[in-house]
């Protein structure tokens, strides 16, 4: 037992002393920045300036492209300055809209009147300035837009690939249009303005005793996604520490004067045991300062409607029921791998599938927070490799029937102990076959003689 | 001597993986007190058979006694192992590592701090302590790895190469502790390719070839089953001679000597009249005991 400690707390100690961890533990909530609003940020990024367009307007209306035109450059004309309040808790989409009509919505327009030619040959004029780069494309709106409901305008641009500008100027030119086809309609301007007012929806959660809780603002769906990451980040880091770990000992081979100490297996287990304690240091300092900054954030900004997503009163311990789950899970596919290689390099593209099951479990988060209670969602967190995160994500974000959750954590330690039986053997000898990477055959025949 | 009670007795032990024999049939005991030189090329079994001792793997067949027990888990804190290869970890201070390493034998908290400082101070290390292992020279981790085989006291040392890689100073300073620990009673299993230091330092011997042991006994004993049948020469000329595969077996050039192993059956005095009728300078030409070396590639060509 005290060769099982010394075992245990080696691990502990020598990685929670290191730099890396120091650094892994300020980088982990900056990748998780990064992880949700990156993407969306540059996708929406559009460099080069305002788009250039050209508005051939057939209805000989000028107030149609007036107002076009007047939507184009002004964006919505409703739409309310977003505030601190909103703009912390406003979901991702909401951000990534945000940001995207901030960097991506400038226009410059220009008119242009067929003036008696036909429509071909003005298209062919703008379609040789669209090559000469002068122009980067042009909306046609038929002569009947403004009285037919199946009239069709065109958009004629270089870069058909970008989606964000298309939907900006169709959405615009919807506003337009509507608008001047109510105002021919005989409705009033100021009126119009009034009653087409958007409305906006606001969110309530409802537990599981058919309660209805605070109003949710859209921070549900960032905690959730952060729990998720955390436990997703967390378990392959370190499953990796594990790999690195078995295949420093094997190659510099440290294990042989190991096994001639202790048994293979306590070996093993102090190992597992020491690092998920570093995890879970690691995750605490995280939850810690999550919990520091905002409690700071509310203090500090005076936002009396920020509202911290209610989380079910038991999530520690299920966090810590799956994170170590999964931890297990992981971190054995890695050791018995560590053991099967002979060098870090080798070691790394074996667990390439280990690393594709668990992104796979990630992604799969997706669909469970859109709908938490789904068939697809209790199946996929019954399978031990997807629980951790899924059956985390769906505990979070609509608790399922405790039943549930028993039976998920239930599968994955029955599967967890096998793998563990079956890691150790493998391990045993692996750890002290050098020369070249084991076979499966040759894995299989291990197992049977060990 | 073979009355007193063997500290590792190995009745018919037999290992394969798969195929491969790695240990066949090999009775071996080794005595308190005594330097136990097991010898052999790679892939002789070498390590199998230490690693059966020291029971990192069990055996197929055989028996195994340490102490005179049925070997336990238990026991293992009463070994202390030098493998081949051995490494340390990289990035621990040397001082941590001893210290993690002396935990997993059950030394007891009180002792370890005192005993690591003098054992580092008997292999001058003593301003290493505090440095990352990845800082020290190969020699260096290889005094620390040494340390980590004998601070707790082991009554039966396995060290499996422990000279290879040092340099004269280092390997004399070795040399040295492992007598002194000889002294002590404790019994050393030393594993070697290396003939000329096992003639040194070693008691007793077994030699070991694709799997099977092909001779053992006390260093002086085989040395004079085989006779005196080496000749050390200082000559010039006369190579000729020592081609002719009915007078010698075998040659092994040194510095400025030639010794020659005498072909079975063959007469020294033949050898001496015909060096001398092919012209050759003789200088020297002196009848020794065969150098451990000799024994040894006699043995495995005699044994292919």
């Amino acid at each position: 037992m005290s060769k099982f400690l010394a075992i245990v707390k080696r691990e502990y100690v020598q990685r929670v002393r290191t730099r890396m961890f120091v650094v892994l533990t300020i980088l982990g909530p900056v990748m998780l920045a990064l992880f949700a609003v990156v993407p969306g940020l540059l996708f929406s990024l559009k460099t080069g300036g305002a788009t250039r367009l050209a508005i051939i307007d057939e209805t000989g209306d000028a107030k149609l492209y007036e107002r076009f035109r007047t939507t184009l450059l002004d964006g919505d004309d409703f739409e309310d300055h977003p505030d601190f309040a909103s703009s912390i808790n406003a979901n991702t989409r909401d951000r990534i809209e945000q940001a995207g009509s901030s960097l991506a919505g400038s226009f410059s327009t220009e008119r242009v009147d067929l003036n008696g030619r036909s429509l071909d040959e003005v298209r062919r004029d703008l379609n040789r300035r669209i090559a000469a780069d002068e122009l980067d494309g042009y909306v046609v709106l038929p002569a009947d837009i403004l009285q037919n409901p199946e009239s069709k305008p065109a958009y004629y641009g270089r870069n058909v690939g970008d989606v964000i500008t298309q939907s900006q100027i169709q959405e615009r030119l919807n506003l337009a249009v509507n608008r001047q086809r109510l105002i021919l309609a005989g409705v009033d301007e100021g009126r119009l303005n009034s009653l087409s007012r958007p409305v906006e929806l606001e969110t309530y959660p409802v537990n599981e005793k058919g309660e209805a809780g605070e109003r949710d603002s859209g921070a549900g769906f960032l905690m959730v996604f952060m729990v998720g990451f955390a436990i997703y980040l967390t378990i392959l880091m370190y499953g990796q520490v594990i790999l690195g770990a078995v295949v420093e000992e094997k190659e510099t081979r440290i294990a042989e004067v190991l096994f001639s100490s202790v048994n293979s297996f306590p070996l093993m287990m102090g190992k597992l045991i020491g690092v998920s304690l570093v995890a879970l240091t690691q995750l605490a300092i995280w939850g810690a300062a999550f919990i520091a900054a905002t409690t700071w954030l509310l203090g500090a900004s005076g936002v009396q409607d920020l509202k911290i997503p209610h989380l079910p009163p038991l999530f520690a311990v299920y966090f810590l029921l799956f994170f170590l789950l999964g931890y297990f899970l992981y971190a054995s596919l890695y050791a018995l791998i560590g053991s099967m290689v002979t060098t870090t390099q080798e070691g790394g593209q074996l667990a390439i599938p280990v690393v594709l099951l668990l992104v796979f479990g990630f992604y799969l988060a997706f669909p469970v927070i859109r709908s938490p209670s789904s068939a697809l969602a209790f199946w996929v967190s019954m399978v031990p490799f997807f629980a951790p995160i899924t059956m985390i994500i769906r505990i979070v974000s609509q608790t399922p029937p405790l039943w549930e959750i028993v039976l998920s954590l239930f599968i994955g330690v029955v599967t967890v102990m096998l793998l563990l039986w079956l890691t150790a053997r493998i391990y045993r000898v692996g750890m002290l076959m050098y020369g070249k990477r084991a076979t499966i055959p040759e894995v299989v025949r291990w197992l049977r003689h060990s | 001597m073979s009355n007193s009670l063997a500290t590792v007795k190995l009745e018919q032990v037999a290992k394969r993986f798969g195929e491969f024999a790695a240990v066949s049939d090999l009775s071996i005991s080794v005595y308190p007190g005594r330097i136990y030189g097991l010898l052999g090329p790679n892939g002789a079994g070498k390590t199998t058979t230490i690693r059966m001792i020291v029971n990192i793997t069990a055996p197929d067949s055989g028996r195994i006694e340490l102490f005179g027990k049925q070997i336990t888990p238990a026991l293992q804190d009463r070994i202390g192992y030098l493998p081949e290869e051995r490494g340390l970890y990289k990035k621990m201070k040397v001082g941590d590592q001893i210290r993690f390493f002396a935990e997993l034998k059950s030394v007891r908290k009180q002792e370890l701090g005192r005993r690591i400082d003098f054992w580092l101070d008997r292999v001058k290390l003593t301003e290493w302590k505090n440095k990352k292992a990845s800082e020290l020279s190969k020699g260096m981790q290889q005094k620390v790895q040494f340390i980590t085989a004998v601070l707790h006291d082991p009554d039966l040392l396995i060290l499996d190469e422990p000279f290879s890689g040092l340099d004269p100073i280092n390997l004399e300073l070795l040399k040295e502790i492992i007598l002194e620990l000889k002294g002590a009673g404790k019994t050393i299993i030393f594993s070697t390719h290396q003939m000329e230091i096992a003639e040194r330092i070693c008691d007793d011997i077994c030699l070991l070839d694709r799997s099977r042991k092909v001779l053992e006994g006390s260093l002086r004993d085989v040395k004079r089953s085989f006779g005196r049948n080496a000749v050390a020469l200082r000559i010039a000329g006369g190579d000729g001679v020592l081609r002719d595969q009915s007078l010698v077996s075998a040659t092994t050039h040194h510095a400025d000597e030639i010794e020659a192993l005498l072909a079975p059956g063959a007469d020294v005095q033949v050898l001496l009249r015909e060096l001398i009728k092919a012209g050759a300078r003789v200088e020297k030409f002196e009848m020794i005991e065969p150098s451990l070396h000799d024994i040894f590639i006699a043995r495995i060509t005699e044994n292919q």
